[in-house]
């Protein structure tokens, strides 16, 4: 059993510390004594179907407008119809702040200029400039309910319904009516400030504004990726009670 | 109006320390800047030929310490800002809090450490006669923003200065190019070379590029190389910046890890010198000076966390202390429960008792190193 881990642009997108998602996959992924293997994937590297078969788990971050400048033609050309691919086909992936924004349909940026995005998640993104402030502070939603259904998430959750972290965005997202949110905002912007949404969960993916890494206080969300990235019914507990401690603490201090 | 803003700065800064409000040296520039915004343009005509500006993520600080001990050496009278005042409002406070009431200004340099995002505009009102930039790493995302957008800002600036000030750069900063390209006048570079960092106590390569930084800024105001690295061997650490604190029958280092870079640089540091401290203390806060993120404790290098904490009694504290735990424990650092405590003052008692400890290194962030120095020296800001 391998888990083989897709990071792509890491140079480019690696912001926030959300390299950490990472680190946390392959962690809890080598403690259950399985393989783990990250193939890095940047700008100048070329993909193929054969590689977007032999991953199944896939990873992108946020970055810095000079990295999302350098790796923007180079998903929407080259790599971009792969993922679109793979992730229509019930593949695993997890996309945070800027390349969550670039799987949507565009996103306007403040002086109206239009990027085209993937067009996989049926959304937009607009940064309103000085008109809207930036949505930035710690954040505690709650996971929407198909996924707390779901018996798997049920197999793994040893955490409970809340996700914490933190958010630093300045374009707000703003999901379709069919579209399921990733989660429920309890205190925080999430998707736009609005309607109470964070993130969105499709098919087999997570994307998000968490920060912190997500992953890091919030080890039934890197469980649920893992063993939906396997194909496993249920994992192996694990030792987690600081990292439970850390969740509840969270909660309790920025949930209310 | 000039005098009028001394005098009040002055009452001010009385009025704060008098009721223990804090340093004093942020609210009476503050309040003047308020009430009088022409302040910046009056002071420029008051500042002596010799003005230095410091700016970077990490650095500033110890740099700024190391021009003034330079010039002092040469019988210079200078006069710097306190590092916890590195923006506008502390910049003003400590030039009239330095001038006499008759408005004078009698130093001869003034060597200023100027936060990130100020340095923009201050540039604007007053042009330095050296400007020296250490470097820009990922800080305080939730404030700076993105460094992209703080070098953007560094590159107008620079490009408006006029030709009149020398720019000193760290030439291994691969992000400066936008920078050397777009200023006309003269610029020099330094960089992590370590023959000048072994006539000082400082150790590790950043270490190196402040004390070149130093030297190469004193050159260029008259003091020869080879006389300022010599000067320097009785320099002492700026405090919390691997500054040294005999307590409680225990030496404990102080090395401030405010970003991922700091955090880096001095892991490394720690691994070079071979490290002989028998604990480990990380201290993580959320408080304002600090920005509210911690997610930057992920772009740590874990190997090195692994590393250092290798065989060490390993604490966490601060008010992050369990996102600390946490990310340790991803490192493969266990920390016991017992080690783990949000109150500092408790955790320090208790490595305090522990006789075994002789060594300890302390690894805090900014707000968390003001409040370990509070602690153990008993006063916030030296």
């Amino acid at each position: 059993m391998k888990l083989t881990i897709a990071y792509f642009y890491p140079q480019e997108l690696n912001l926030y510390g959300d390299t950490g998602n990472v680190e946390i996959l392959a962690a809890r992924t080598k403690t259950r004594q399985m393989d783990v293997e990250i193939r890095k994937v940047s700008v100048q590297d070329k993909i193929s179907k054969e590689f977007m078969k032999e991953i199944n788990l896939l990873f992108m971050g946020g970055g810095p407008d000079s990295g999302q400048e350098r790796m923007y033609l180079d998903l929407i050309e080259q790599k971009g119809p792969y993922i679109k691919e793979y992730i229509e086909e019930g593949g695993t992936a997890l996309f945070i702040c800027g390349s969550y924004q670039l799987m949507g349909e565009y996103y306007r940026s403040a002086d109206g200029k239009k990027l085209e995005g993937l067009g996989i998640y049926n959304m937009y993104t607009q940064h309103f400039g000085h008109e809207k402030k930036r949505c930035v502070g710690n954040i505690v939603s709650k996971v929407n309910n198909s996924i707390l259904q779901d018996p798997l998430f049920i197999n793994v959750n040893n955490v409970g319904d809340t996700i914490v972290g933190f958010e630093n965005h300045g374009g707000r997202t703003y999901p379709a009516d069919d579209v399921e949110p990733f989660a429920t905002v309890i205190k925080g912007h999430g998707n736009n400030s609005e309607d109470g949404t964070e993130g969105v969960y499709y098919k087999n993916t997570v994307g998000s504004y968490f920060h912190g890494p997500l992953l890091s206080k919030n080890p039934h969300i890197a469980d649920y990726l893992i063993a939906k990235a396997l194909n496993l019914e249920k994992l192996s507990n694990l030792d987690d009670t600081i990292i439970k401690t850390a969740h509840s603490a969270l909660v309790k201090r920025f949930g209310q | 109006m000039y005098v009028i803003s001394i005098l009040l700065t002055k009452i001010v800064y009385r009025i704060i320390n008098i009721l223990n409000l804090g340093a004093g040296y942020t609210w009476p520039g503050h309040l003047v800047l308020k009430i009088y915004p022409g302040i910046i343009s009056e002071i420029k005509n008051k500042l002596p030929d010799k003005v230095v500006f410091v700016s970077g993520t990490n650095g500033k600080t110890t740099t700024v310490k190391l021009i003034k001990h330079i010039l002092e050496k040469k019988d210079m009278k200078v006069m710097t800002n306190s590092s916890g005042a590195n923006l506008l409002n502390g910049i003003v406070s400590s030039v009239l809090l330095a001038s006499d009431l008759g408005g004078n200004f009698s130093y001869e340099a003034a060597v200023f450490e100027v936060d990130e995002s100020t340095l923009p505009p201050l540039l604007k009102d007053i042009r330095p006669s050296i400007l020296a930039l250490l470097n820009l790493s990922r800080d305080q995302l939730d404030r700076h923003w993105e460094t992209d957008i703080v070098l953007d800002k560094w590159e107008e600036a620079v490009a408006n200065l006029g030709e009149d000030t020398v720019l000193v750069l760290d030439e291994t900063q691969d992000k400066f190019e936008v920078i050397s390209r777009s200023y006309k006048g003269t610029i020099s570079y330094f960089n992590d070379d370590r023959k000048f960092l072994y006539s000082t106590d400082l150790k590790g390569s950043f270490n190196a590029k402040n004390v070149n930084c130093a030297i190469l800024t004193a050159e260029k105001l008259g003091v020869r190389k080879d006389e300022a690295a010599r000067s320097l061997k009785d320099f002492e650490f700026a405090y919390g910046r691997g500054e040294m604190v005999r307590e409680f029958d225990k030496n404990w280092q102080i090395l401030l890890a405010k970003n991922p870079e700091s955090m880096n640089q001095n892991l490394n540091m720690l691994l070079e010198e071979g490290i002989d401290q028998e604990l480990v203390l990380f201290v993580l806060s959320d408080n304002i000076p600090d920005g509210l993120d911690v997610s930057w404790i992920y772009d740590v290098r874990p190997e090195l966390i692994t590393k250092v904490c290798k065989n060490k009694e390993v604490f966490v504290s601060g008010k992050r202390a369990l996102d600390m735990a946490v990310r340790l424990r991803y490192t493969g650092v266990d920390v016991s429960g017992q080690n783990i405590s949000e109150n500092l003052k408790n955790t320090i008692e208790k490595i305090s008792d522990m006789d075994s400890i002789k060594n300890v290194t302390v690894l805090p962030n900014y707000s968390s190193m003001l409040e370990v120095r509070n602690i153990l020296v008993g006063r916030k800001i030296l």
